[in-house]
């Protein structure tokens, strides 16, 4: 049954409701399609259109100098302590816009071909294994702090060349740095304090290790970037520590939901978990389906550079468009039976990863490591269940879970 | 039909090649490669599913 709402109360954006119900499904489901082209107005963010459309999300991600990412990066609700005019602090791939967009992201782009990241498989394979080998003999764990947080942080630090007996520091200023709006990890300070402690953080970590591998460049992603040059010119100071700033922290807390909200889709499918079991050739489709259904960005927006119109809606120059992944996601239009679970499913057009110019860079790096991840587990969990209430983090930006804890039957790895 | 790929925007992800194998090859230089640029009306349901499936949005189907 569809849910009614009325266009003056409904709420899509606050991180609260987020934190209390997770993704607003039934409120999307409604706005595709009653006003998918909705004016939000919140009291402490600037109004924006809500696009819950599919078919709008890819017209608009495809014509990068109509909608820019520069003016503002993504719908940003303000919290009491929160600078309300801050200096961009940042200067990366996603606040930047064409031309200046492709030559920064050709730097890297390379590394995260398919062809790129499967020289990674074998490294990702352990650095998964070992991450399991650790529970093993457990009846319980977090399924998030004790297995899914761990493994994209390895990879991404391994990739950029982090010493291992750097790798927690790196995970805490991630944790803070998406989860600044959530309490847990403020400890006590305020969001903006704790969002700056953690890029300060970040940055003289970088700083350093630039300085290192300008010296002594090895093969790592670090020294691809400390080297490398933009029209003839070394990078600027802060686009150079932005771009390890939005590797480190783009790909760990994405993949780790996609992870843990794909072990909670197959608990709550078991069906589908079985079937997985017995044909493991299913494994990238139900990557792909993983992907799908836990959309782990909730949105990123655009601004218009002049005026024009989506579905018929004028929009004005300067006025900024929020594109709802999740909702585009299960959209009626694209997807047969867009609520199910169902990890065949093909052809799967899902855009969780964005599409066109800014489609996300890491894309191929994260398929691969949820290949990895699932199939372990398919083949060493015999049976998992949740053993408690699952933990969501207060974020209108990632639908994070922050604990899941389950009882479980984990074996040894067969070899 | 004519096909189109924008060389500066493929960037190897070869969702096109799943999609319409006749059409599309990615090489070793981790772009995508026509094998024809004029494909058979047989293959328009698969080129544009390709076209769709392109995550950098770098396929253009024409029609003459
Ligand atoms: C399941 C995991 C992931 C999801 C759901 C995800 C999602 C996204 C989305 C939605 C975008 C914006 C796309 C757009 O605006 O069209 C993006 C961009 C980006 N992602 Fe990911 N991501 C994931 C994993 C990763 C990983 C592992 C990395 C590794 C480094 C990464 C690096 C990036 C970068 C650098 C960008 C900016 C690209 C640009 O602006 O050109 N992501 N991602
Ligand atoms: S799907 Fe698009 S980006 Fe990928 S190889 Fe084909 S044309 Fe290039």
């Amino acid at each position: 049954m569809e849910k009614q709402f009325s266009l003056d109360t409904i709420d899509v954006i606050g991180p609260d409701h987020y934190a209390r119900n997770g993704y607003p499904h039934p409120e999307w489901t409604y706005l595709r399609k009653h006003k998918p082209v909705f004016w939000c107005e919140h009291p402490n963010t600037d109004p924006f259109w809500a696009i819950t459309k599919h078919a709008d999300i890819v017209h608009i991600s495809r014509q990068p100098r109509l909608f820019l990412n520069g003016p503002r990066l993504l719908v940003f609700i303000n919290e009491p302590g929160m600078d309300l005019a801050p200096t961009p602090p940042f200067r990366h791939l996603l606040d930047m816009d064409p031309p200046e967009h492709g030559e920064y992201r050709a730097i890297v782009s390379r590394k995260f071909t398919p062809r790129g990241v499967r020289e990674l498989e074998s490294q990702i394979d352990a650095i998964a294994k070992k991450v399991l080998d650790d529970v093993t003999g457990r009846d319980r764990c977090d399924f998030v702090l004790d297995i899914s947080s761990k493994i994209p942080l390895a990879v991404i630090a391994e990739l950029l060349g982090v010493p291992h007996e750097d790798w927690e520091q790196l995970f805490q200023w991630t944790n803070e740095t998406i989860g600044g709006t959530d309490p847990e990890f403020q400890q006590g300070a305020s969001v903006q304090e704790t969002l700056d402690r953690a890029r300060l953080g970040l940055f003289q970590y970088f700083t350093d290790m630039v300085a290192q591998r300008i010296k002594r460049p090895t093969g790592d992603i670090t020294s691809i970037v400390a080297n490398a040059k933009v029209n003839g010119q070394p990078l600027p100071q802060l686009e150079l520590l932005s771009y390890f700033f939005l590797l480190v922290v783009a790909g760990n807390e994405t993949t780790r939901n996609a992870t843990t909200g794909g072990l909670l889709a197959l608990i709550e499918n078991p069906d589908q978990w079985e079937r997985l079991r017995k044909n493991p050739s299913l494994i990238k489709s139900a990557v792909e389906e993983i992907v799908r259904w836990t959309t782990p960005v909730i949105q990123f927006a655009r601004t218009a550079a002049q005026d024009t119109e989506i579905r018929g809606q004028k929009i004005k120059a300067g006025e900024s468009v929020c594109l709802f992944y999740p909702s585009a996601n299960r959209d009626e239009e694209v997807f047969g039976e867009p609520f199910k679970f169902d990890i065949g499913r093909n052809p799967n057009p899902h855009i969780a990863f964005g599409i066109g110019e800014h489609f996300c860079l890491g894309a191929n790096l994260a398929r691969l490591e949820l290949e990895v991840i699932f199939r372990q587990l398919v083949e060493r969990m015999e049976y998992a269940e949740l053993a408690g209430p699952v933990e969501r983090l207060r974020s209108s930006f990632v639908g994070g879970i922050k604990h899941m804890p389950i009882r479980m039957k984990l074996n040894p790895a067969r070899n | 039909m004519k096909v189109i790929v924008d060389l500066q925007l493929c960037e190897g992800n070869a969702r096109c090649m799943e999609a319409a194998p006749e059409v599309f090859e990615v090489r070793d230089d981790d772009k995508a490669h026509l094998l024809t640029d004029h494909p058979p009306e047989s293959l328009r349901e698969k080129v544009k599913l390709a076209v769709r499936m392109c995550p950098r949005q770098a396929i253009t189907l024409k029609e003459e």
